[in-house]
C-alpha cells in the first residue's frame, strides 16, 4: 500500500533550541555577574571554589531527584536518609573500626536499602510518593536519632575526610564527584533503555506499563538511586564538618527539590534535566555565598531561596502556559475529541 | 426588525502552523436552533472556544444583540448569556445536583436562584431524567449527567446555549425527548441554540438551520427544511465517503494462530474463549460496557485479577504481565492513545521504542538515537506517516498518525497478534481509510488481528468474522452475509425483532438515514447496556 507513495520531502530532523532549558543559565549567569559587582570579591576563584564545594551536596542529592520527579514522584526522605547514613558510617568508622572506604560504601548501600523501602511501599503498598516518603522520612530521621542515642559522631577518620574533603590540583574532590555522578546519570538519563523508560513512566505510566515496560522496577530503581546518591550527599557533609550530626541533611531536604525544579523537573513527571538540576544547585550556592559576602543577615537567605523558587517555577510554567492558543492549538492538530488526558493537564 | 441575537463575522484564527478558522461568518436568532456541523478538525471546538470567549480571534467580530462586543472574555460572555455545555460534562461529582447548579454564581445570585433551580430540575425531569436537588452528582448515570449538564445551560438568563455532542451517552428513546425539550425551551424562551453533533439524524429532527464547516471555512449554510443529511455529509467532508473493502480476505484453510482461553477479569461473569486463523481479523462488536475493552487487557493481563491462557500458533505461551505479552508478540493498541498508547511529551521515534530491550542500542548498554530514529522513520515511510518527521514530539501528529505509530510500536518488534480496541475512534475519514489498509495489510502477512470497535461500518467492512459481546459473554458469531448492521445490533442489545426495543426505535427522530451514517451502538452507552439487559 503506503510504501508505494513515498512522501518527498523527509523533513531533517533541525535541531531544536530549547529556550526554556536556556533560561535558566542565562539567569545563573546574570546572578554571577551582579552578584560580582555588588562584591568583587565574589568572583575570585578561591570563592567560586566556595561556591562549587557549597553546591555540591544540594546537586548530588538534586540528581537522584530528577529521576524520582521524571517518574512523577516525589522524595522527601533524602535529607533524613543523608542524616541516617551519616550517622551510621560515622559510627562503624570510629566505634566499629571499619577502614574509611569500607564505611563509605556501607553507608551508599545503606542509603539504597533505604530508597528500596520507598520505592517497594510506592510499589507494591501502592503508596502515593508523598505520604510514602513523608512516613519514611519520619523513620529514618527517627533512626539517626536512635542510632547514637542524638548524639553527634566527632572525630571522623582522617583519611575518610581526605576522601572527600581535599584538593586534586586545585579542584575539591567533592566537585569531582558532583561532574562523575552528573555525566553518569545524564548519560543514565538519556543515553539507556532504562533512562527512557523513567521518562516514560513519568509520562504516561499506562502507555509504558501496555508497552511491556516494568513500571514496578523502574520506579523501585529510581528511589534506590535517589537513596544512594542521598548517602553520598550525606557522607560529604560528615567530610566537610568532620562529624556525622544526626539532622545534618535536614536542611538539604527541601532545598534538593528547590534545586531539581528551578532545573526545570516537572513534579507532574516526564520533564526533567540533570543539567538543569546543577544549574539549580549552583544558583542556591551562589545565593547563599554572595548573599554573606554583601553581609545580609542569615535569616533572609531563606526567604530568597524560597522567592528564587517561585520564580524559577513561575517562569517555567509561564513559558509552558503563556498561550492559551498553544494548548488548543494542540487540541486542534490531534483532532480528537477532548478525552480526559488532553483537558486535565491544565486550566 | 429586531437585530439578530447573534451575528459572528469573518472569524479567523490560526495557531502555529494550522489555519483554524478562516472567515467564518453566520446568524443565530432567537429561538433558532443551529447546527454547526464539520468533521474533526474542522474548526468547531475553536469557533466553540471563541464564543465562549476563551480564545481570542485573530480577526473578525461577534455582535450580540446588536452590540459589537470588542473585549470579549469569559466573564463578558457569561455576562452576555452565553453558555457552552461541553461534550464531557464539566460537573463535580462529589457535589449534589443543585449545588452544581449553583456552583459559580455570587453570593446575591444564589439568594435569587431558587426559580432558575426549579426551573432546570423541571427542565431536567421533561428530559426524561428526573433527579432530585439534593442527590450527589456522583450517583446519576452518565446520561443524567449529561441532560443536567444541558438544564444548567439554559438556566440563569442564558441567551446563546451552545451544545457539543449533548447526546453521546444517552439511549434513543431518551435522545428523542431531551431534543424535544431543548426545541421547546428554545422557542419558548427565545434562547438561540448552537448544536454540535455528529449524529445525521438527530442534527435533521432538532435544527432549524445547518452551517458546514470544512477546513476551517463555512462551507454551507441553509436551512434544514432545504437540505437533507446526504448533502451535510457530503459537504462536511467535501469528497466521496469512505468505502473500504478488504483486500485480502482470510484463507479459509489458514491455521489456528492465536489462541486465548479462560479469559477473565475481576468483574467478569464468565471466562471466555477467542481463536484467530492466520491472516483473519476477527471483529468484536457490542454496546460499550459490555466488556469488550476488559476482555483484550485480560489477554495481555494489564489489570490485576485478570486470567488467560494463552496459546500461539499452538504452542502456550506463559502470560503474566503485558511485558510476556509483549515478548510473546501480542501487540494491544488501546482506545486512549493519548493516554494509553502514547507519551505525548516525548518524540515520535521514542515512542516507537518504546517497546525496545536493546535491540535498538549503539555501543554497549548505550541506546542508539541514530538507530531508533532510522527505524522510526522506516516505519513512517511503510505507514505515510505525516509529518514524516519522527523527531516531532508525538503531540504533534493528528489522531490518524498518532494511531500509526502506537501501531509501529508493534509492528517493528514483529508482533504477530494485534489486539486493536477502537482503532479510529477520533480519526478522520481519510486516516480511517489508512488505518484500515493497515490493518488488512498486517492480516494479509499472516498476523492474527482482533478489532474492537463500536463504528459498524468499520466492523462490517474489515472483519472477516464478527463475534458479539453482551453482558460480558459472546451472544453470537457472524460470517460471510450474516455480518450485517441488523443481525449485529439485535444480538448487541440483546432483542429479537419482536421485542419492545424495535418501538424505542421508532420513537427515535425520524429522519433519513443515509446507510453510511453510523448507527453506533457505543452512544447509546451505559444506559443502553442496562435497557438491554432489560429487555433480555
Amino acid at each position: 500500500m503506503s510504501s508505494a507513495t513515498p512522501d518527498g520531502i523527509a523533513l531533517r530532523p533541525r535541531r531544536q533550541i530549547n529556550f526554556q532549558a536556556l533560561g535558566i543559565y542565562i539567569a545563573a549567569i546574570v546572578l554571577f555577574i551582579v552578584l560580582g559587582l555588588l562584591n568583587p570579591n565574589f568572583l575570585t576563584a578561591g570563592n567560586l571554589r566556595d561556591v562549587a564545594v557549597s553546591a555540591s551536596v544540594n546537586a548530588i542529592i538534586g540528581i537522584g531527584l530528577t529521576f524520582v520527579i521524571i517518574t512523577g514522584g516525589i522524595d522527601l526522605s533524602v535529607g533524613a536518609i543523608a542524616s541516617f547514613v551519616g550517622i551510621v558510617s560515622a559510627t562503624l568508622m570510629v566505634n566499629g573500626g571499619i577502614p574509611p572506604a569500607m564505611g563509605l560504601i556501607a553507608g551508599i548501600i545503606l542509603g539504597i536499602v533505604c530508597g528500596a523501602v520507598n520505592g517497594l511501599l510506592i510499589t507494591k503498598l501502592r503508596l502515593p510518593p508523598f505520604i510514602a516518603t513523608l512516613g519514611t522520612m519520619s523513620v529514618f530521621q527517627g533512626c539517626a536519632y536512635v542510632a547514637t542515642n542524638g548524639k553527634p559522631v566527632y572525630d571522623v577518620p582522617k583519611e575518610f575526610v581526605l576522601l572527600l574533603n581535599s584538593y586534586v590540583v586545585g579542584i575539591p574532590v567533592v566537585v569531582i564527584v558532583v561532574a562523575v555522578v552528573a555525566v553518569g546519570a545524564g548519560l543514565l538519563l538519556r543515553k539507556t533503555v532504562f533512562g527512557q523508560n523513567v521518562i516514560a513512566v513519568g509520562g504516561s505510566e499506562e502507555t509504558a506499563w501496555l508497552s511491556g515496560v516494568r513500571v514496578h522496577r523502574v520506579k523501585i530503581a529510581v528511589y534506590c538511586l535517589a537513596g544512594g546518591l542521598s548517602a553520598l550527599g550525606g557522607l560529604v557533609i560528615v567530610a566537610r564538618i568532620n562529624a556525622a550530626q544526626p539532622d545534618a541533611g535536614s536542611p538539604y531536604q527541601l532545598t534538593a527539590i528547590a534545586a531539581a525544579v528551578i532545573g526545570g523537573a516537572n513534579l507532574m513527571g516526564g520533564e526533567g534535566r540533570i543539567a538543569g538540576t546543577l544549574v539549580g544547585a549552583v544558583i542556591l550556592g551562589a545565593l547563599t555565598n554572595g548573599l554573606v559576602l554583601l553581609n545580609v543577615p542569615s535569616f533572609y537567605e531563606q526567604i530568597v531561596t524560597g522567592l528564587v523558587v517561585l520564580i524559577a517555577v513561575s517562569l517555567d510554567q509561564g513559558s509552558k502556559g503563556w498561550p492559551m492558543l498553544k494548548r488548543s492549538n494542540k487540541k486542534d492538530l490531534t483532532a480528537a475529541p477532548p478525552t480526559a488526558s488532553t483537558s486535565a493537564v491544565r486550566s | 426588525m429586531a437585530e439578530h441575537l447573534l451575528v459572528v463575522r469573518d472569524i479567523a484564527k490560526s495557531f502555529p502552523g494550522v489555519r483554524a478558522l478562516d472567515g467564518v461568518s453566520f446568524t443565530l436568532e432567537r429561538g433558532e436552533i443551529r447546527t454547526l456541523a464539520g468533521e474533526n478538525g474542522a474548526g468547531k471546538s475553536t469557533l466553540l472556544g471563541i464564543l465562549g470567549g476563551a480564545l481570542r480571534p485573530d480577526r473578525g467580530s461577534i455582535t450580540i444583540d446588536g452590540v459589537r462586543r470588542m473585549e470579549y472574555t469569559s466573564r463578558r460572555a457569561l455576562a452576555e448569556g452565553v453558555r457552552i455545555a461541553q461534550q464531557e460534562p464539566a460537573i463535580v461529582p462529589q457535589l449534589s445536583v443543585e449545588q452544581n447548579l449553583l456552583l459559580g454564581l455570587t453570593r446575591q445570585q444564589r439568594k435569587a436562584s431558587a426559580d432558575d433551580i426549579d426551573r432546570a430540575l423541571k427542565d431536567v425531569a421533561q428530559m426524561g431524567f428526573p433527579m432530585d436537588a439534593r442527590t450527589p452528582v456522583s450517583r446519576l448515570s452518565p446520561a443524567q449527567r449529561h441532560a443536567l449538564t444541558i438544564a444548567r445551560a439554559f438556566a440563569f438568563g442564558a441567551k446563546i446555549v451552545a451544545l457539543d455532542e449533548p447526546t453521546t451517552s444517552m439511549l434513543e428513546h431518551n435522545v428523542a425527548e431531551v431534543l424535544s425539550r431543548v426545541r421547546e425551551i428554545a422557542h419558548g424562551r427565545g434562547v438561540g441554540v448552537i448544536y454540535v453533533s455528529h449524529k445525521m439524524p438527530e442534527v435533521m429532527s432538532v435544527s432549524d438551520t445547518v452551517v458546514v464547516l470544512r477546513d476551517g471555512k463555512p462551507a454551507f449554510d441553509r436551512p434544514i427544511t432545504e437540505t437533507s443529511s446526504d448533502d451535510i455529509v457530503r459537504r462536511m467532508v467535501g469528497r466521496e465517503l469512505l468505502s473500504f473493502e478488504r483486500q485480502h480476505p482470510v484463507d479459509p484453510a489458514a491455521p489456528v494462530h492465536f489462541e486465548a482461553s479462560g479469559v477473565s477479569h475481576a468483574t467478569s461473569s464468565a471466562p471466555l474463549s477467542i481463536s484467530v486463523r492466520k491472516g483473519e481479523v476477527v471483529g468484536i462488536a457490542g454496546l460499550v460496557g459490555s466488556g469488550r475493552t476488559e476482555f483484550l487487557r485480560s489477554i495481555i493481563r494489564a489489570d490485576e485479577g485478570s486470567r488467560s491462557s494463552v496459546s500461539i500458533a499452538g504452542k502456550p505461551v506463559k502470560i503474566r504481565s503485558p511485558r510476556d505479552s509483549r515478548t510473546a508478540g501480542i501487540a494491544f493498541i488501546p482506545e486512549d492513545r493519548k493516554a494509553q498508547g502514547l507519551v505525548l511529551q516525548t518524540p515520535a521515534y521514542a515512542n516507537v521504542a518504546l517497546t525496545a530491550d536493546g535491540q535498538l542500542n549503539g555501543f554497549g548498554p548505550f541506546i542508539s538515537k541514530k538507530k531508533q530514529i532510522a527505524m522510526a522513520e522506516a516505519m513512517g515511510k511503510r505507514m505515510s506517516l505525516r509529518p514524516a518527521n519522527v523527531s516531532l514530539n508525538a503531540r504533534q501528529f493528528s489522531g490518524g498518525n498518532q494511531q500509526k505509530l502506537v501501531i509501529a510500536k508493534w509492528i517493528w518488534l514483529g508482533a504477530t497478534v494485534y489486539l486493536f480496541d477502537e482503532p479510529t475512534k477520533g480519526v478522520d475519514v481519510g486516516g480511517k481509510v489508512e488505518i484500515y489498509e493497515l490493518i488488512d495489510q498486517l492480516a494479509s502477512e499472516g498476523n492474527a488481528v482482533i478489532v474492537v470497535s463500536s463504528d459498524l461500518p468499520e466492523i462490517i467492512s474489515i472483519s472477516d468474522r464478527v463475534l458479539v459481546m453482551r453482558a460480558g459473554e459472546f451472544v453470537s458469531e457472524h460470517t460471510g452475509a450474516d455480518i450485517n448492521e441488523h443481525s449485529i445490533v439485535a444480538n448487541a442489545m440483546g432483542v429479537s425483532s419482536e421485542s419492545p426495543q424495535s418501538s424505542q426505535n421508532d420513537a427515535a427522530p425520524a429522519a433519513s438515514v443515509p446507510s453510511s451514517d453510523r448507527i453506533d451502538p457505543a452512544d447509546t452507552g451505559a444506559d443502553a447496556f442496562g435497557a438491554a439487559k432489560g429487555t433480555s
